[in-house]
């Protein structure tokens, strides 16, 4: 499968990880404004969507947007990071009309608010619920760095930079671990 | 002599009309064990057990559990036309089995015109139907209200085509005089003389009564339970009666007209004319266990580009052959 | 002739927060209806609220949450272990797949090789196990469309597998028998036996089932060019399983991200170019009988040897930090488990990826304009369990 739709977005870090260790082939951090553009490239080159995954950490919630290949199998995890305070990342509900449901979902559990989304109403829990069962206490969050590995990094922004630590050291961990897989 | 003549023809059918409901109660009790059991053993299973000896008493316990409990009437329904359905749907039955020769002696009324009276009466089950429905204030025994007019009123007409087809040949709406015209050997029965108009007549038989696979107005897959939704206790007891009840009916029919009524090789009798309807009611009972529901479009379909086209030719050649022939 | 007319009052209107939401269209001839969650066709508490036009369905919007559980909320607050008999629970029908991608991302976690013998075990009961969901699918669809007697003869075959899987599992329908690095019993030359038996068994029954049912005018009438769903559609909705094989890709988990022994076996991925509710009818009896044959040749070829690795996760275990994400074919598509670890001994957060969920979403949209009982036969050729749609 080619990366084709990779070029041009603006991506604060692209890496491609270990299929064996992860289950994933690429990750991409985005900012949210992104997201949309991003999906578009993936509609256009063919992925479906698998579901959007969030987490809540210290450093914000990141949500995870899985998507596969039919033809061409290979995850890929688009990620956006977005601060507790105001949790707000674009809809890609219009270029994948089934993430609809995934975002109401993750409104419901973590609170995040999609803009644009033509129908953001509760899915899964009451429809008078005001808490969001997924969100951790502050102290039992972890940091980002100590969760997800990026994966072997190609390129990267400062923002990213600052958010993973010295990725460079980050990857070499991994890498032995890596190695044990023949 | 006349002023005298007159009570014991009132007698006669004070009588008839008691031994009618007795046999309704009772076929309706026989007939859903017997259905349990068909089903049950096309299902591969014993089908009711516990009751009795071989779940004999089943239907029994059932009715009695149906009779003692609570009417209930949603909010919003219509409380005069809500009731007002099932006895309009259950009445009718002691008028379809007024004309019915059971046996040589064994009608309750001789009508010259029988045949004219049951088909008559029987739309007004539809009536019931309709008004069930919208009485009900449900939207999904709406639904089933408007495919049960829908329905009815499109299978009986062939229905009618195909019974007229007979009337025709033997110049008789009695059916008494039906009956007396056909032999006691199969081969003398109109069924050969009228296969097609048995078949169509037949088919629309099971329509008419609402049964599977055309058990559109009430599928309980697509409607609940469609018009009878609401209906609880002795309501939908009088709903379910008057379906068994109308099955009875409508093979009593069949067997009058195309399969000889009482008349059997050896001993005629009424037996016979019983055997016979069950045989048919068998007939019915397997459709229902064995298909699935047919869409609504389709059975309209059916209905209008098959049965009434058939029916139609049906009788215009049975027209033409009396003519000619 | 009533004073209220029944079906136009602004009790019915008002209704609850998403029929509200659910505002009737511009034209006066339409009527909100609730189909569920209490309706015989919804199989447990699916709600769809419709506008129909007569018969006609204008636009269905799906309620769902009636089953939700937030088994994605327990997870935290459990051990790995302990985690286990959930998935059994997620999806009752095909449990054994919902176990095997939990332990799966375990193992990939924490990199656990599973010993050859369990994967085997693994593939002989998850496959009998699909059969099983399958049974039950082909009997309550066939109940949907109004045939009473299938569902009967399939309860019948099921309870063989039942039968079958109780001995190593112990459970007969929410099973949690795999653990991460093998599985929790041993199976004996019995069940081998038993499972191949059942294979002769059912290749018998599929005839008859085929005869039966598939060939059935009034059954075909029913199915055949009903809610087409097309490839582009299962993208764009994330469709997996027997959906989006019935528009005519063999995509398989199976296959795409081989996982354990599959590659092993020779099997082949059904599918139709139809894209209607009967391309995925055939696409499921086509199913059964792929899994038979892989059962047959698992059976055949199962090696002895440990059934749980050495030193395999025990209750108090602490996962490596990370994350891993885990898919499996599972009987209604592709199920996933991304799971994360802050390297203590319970989740830091898994989330479950139920195939019926999506398939589910893409209901909306090839509901228009079409009949209600099509509706039905739709819903039932999505194969929806409720439970895995609400987690």
């Amino acid at each position: 499968m080619s990366d084709a739709w990779i070029e041009g977005l603006d991506l604060e870090c692209n890496a491609t990880c270990r299929y064996e260790e992860s289950g994933l082939k690429r990750s991409v951090f985005l900012r949210p404004e992104e997201a949309p553009k991003a999906a578009a490239r993936l509609a256009e080159a063919g992925f479906f969507i698998e579901d959007i995954s969030v987490l809540d950490t210290a450093d914000g919630l990141l949500a995870t947007y899985h998507f596969d290949h039919f033809e061409c199998p290979g995850r890929i995890a688009l990620r956006v990071v977005v601060p507790h305070e105001d949790p707000k990342i674009p809809s890609i509900s219009a270029i994948y009309p089934g993430a609809a449901w995934h975002e109401r979902e993750c409104h419901d559990f973590f609170g995040l608010e999609f803009t644009d989304h033509p129908n953001l109403i509760p899915l899964l829990i009451p429809d008078d619920m005001t808490e969001h069962p997924l969100l951790k206490e502050e102290t039992r969050r972890k940091g980002l760095a100590e969760l997800v590995q990026p994966g072997t990094i190609e390129t990267c922004s400062t923002w990213f930079k600052g958010l993973f630590p010295d990725p460079d050291e980050n990857e070499d961990g991994e890498g032995p671990d890596g190695a044990e897989t023949p | 002599m006349g002023s005298f003549s007159i009570p014991v023809e009132l007698i006669r059918i004070v009588v008839g009309v008691v031994a009618i409901a007795a046999f309704v109660a009772l076929n309706a009790i026989i007939l859903v064990y017997l259905e349990r059991k068909v089903a049950g053993h096309i299902q591969r299973r014993p089908g009711p057990f516990e009751v009795g000896p071989h779940g004999i008493l089943q239907t029994v316990a059932d009715a009695l559990k149906l009779v003692g409990k609570q009417l209930i009437k949603p909010a919003g329904a219509d409380a005069f036309l809500f009731w007002l359905a099932p006895v309009l749907g259950f009445l009718p039955i002691f008028l379809f089995f007024l004309p019915m020769p059971f046996g040589p002696v064994l009608t309750t009324l001789e009508v010259p015109l029988g045949l004219l009276l049951i088909l008559a009466f029987a739309g007004l089950n539809v009536l019931a139907i309709c008004i069930a429905g919208w009485g009900s204030n449900n939207k999904w025994s709406l639904l089933g209200a408007a495919r049960g007019v829908a329905q009815s009123v499109a299978y009986e007409i062939p229905l009618l085509l195909a019974l007229l087809a007979v009337v025709f040949m033997k110049g008789s709406m009695n059916l008494s005089k039906i009956i007396d015209s056909q032999g006691a050997w199969p081969w003398q029965w109109n069924i050969v003389l009228q296969p097609l108009a048995f078949l169509i007549y037949f088919i629309c038989a099971i329509a008419e009564t609402n049964r599977a696979p055309f058990d559109l107005p009430e599928a309980e897959s697509e409607l609940t339970a469609g018009f009878h939704t609401e209906y609880s206790g002795m309501g939908f007891g009088l709903f379910f009666l008057a379906e068994y009840a109308n099955m009875v009916v409508v093979c009593a029919v069949a067997t009058t007209v195309f399969l000889g009524g009482w008349k059997g090789p050896f001993f005629s009798g009424s037996w016979w004319f019983l055997a016979k309807v069950y045989l048919l009611l068998m007939l019915m009972f397997w459709p229902r266990w064995t298909y699935p529901r047919v869409r609504f479009d389709q059975l309209l379909n059916f209905n209008w580009k098959w049965l009434m086209p058939l029916a139609l030719a049906n009788l215009l050649v049975t027209a033409f052959i009396m003519k000619v022939g | 002739m009533t004073e209220t007319a029944p079906f136009f009052s602004d009790a019915d209107l008002a209704g609850d927060f998403y029929t509200r939401r659910f505002q009737p269209g511009p034209s006066e001839n339409t009527l909100i209806l609730n189909m569920g969650p209490q309706h015989p066709s919804t199989h447990g508490v699916l709600r769809i609220v419709l506008e129909v036009d007569g018969e006609y369905i204008v636009r269905a919007e799906p309620v769902l949450g009636y089953l939700h559980r937030m088994h994605e909320r327990m997870a935290e607050e459990k051990t790995y272990l302990q985690y286990l008999p959930n998935m059994g629970r997620v999806d009752y029908l095909h449990a054994l797949a919902w176990n095997w991608a939990f332990v799966g991302a375990v193992e990939r976690l924490a990199g656990i090789e599973v010993p050859e013998r369990a994967e085997y075990i693994r593939v002989i009961t998850t496959e009998l196990n699909r059969v099983a969901s399958h049974l039950v699918w082909w009997g309550a669809y066939l109940l949907d469309l109004g045939a009473f007697t299938p569902i009967l003869y399939a309860f019948e075959d099921r309870e063989w597998i039942l039968d079958l899987l109780q001995t190593p599992t112990g459970a007969r329908l929410t099973y949690s028998y795999f653990r991460p690095g093998g599985v929790a019993a041993d199976i004996d030359k019995e069940f081998l036996k038993g499972a191949k038996d059942f294979a002769v068994h059912m290749r018998d029954r599929l005839k008859m089932y085929k005869d039966l049912v598939t060939d059935n005018i009034i059954f075909r009438k029913r199915l055949e060019g009903i809610g087409p769903i097309s490839l582009d559609m299962c993208r764009r909705y994330g469709a997996t399983g027997p959906v989006v094989r019935g528009s005519g890709l063999a995509y398989d988990v199976r296959r795409a991200e081989p996982y354990s022994v599959y590659d092993r076996f020779e099997f082949e991925i059904p599918t139709t170019g139809s894209g209607d509710a009967m391309g995925r009818y055939r696409v499921r009896m086509e199913e059964l009988e792929q899994s038979l044959r892989i059962i047959e040749q698992a059976v055949d070829s199962i090696p002895e040897g440990e059934i749980r690795v050495k030193g395999a996760p025990k209750v108090k275990w602490k996962a490596p930090a990370g994350e891993a994400y885990f898919a499996v074919e599972g009987g209604r598509g592709k199920i996933g488990v991304h799971l994360v670890s802050d390297g203590s001994n319970r989740p830091y957060r898994c989330k479950l990826r139920a195939p019926g969920f999506s398939n589910m979403s893409l209901f909306g949209e090839i509901a228009r304009g079409i009949l209600l009982a099509d509706a039905v036969a739709i819903l039932g050729s999505l194969d929806l369990v409720i439970p895995e749609m609400d987690r």
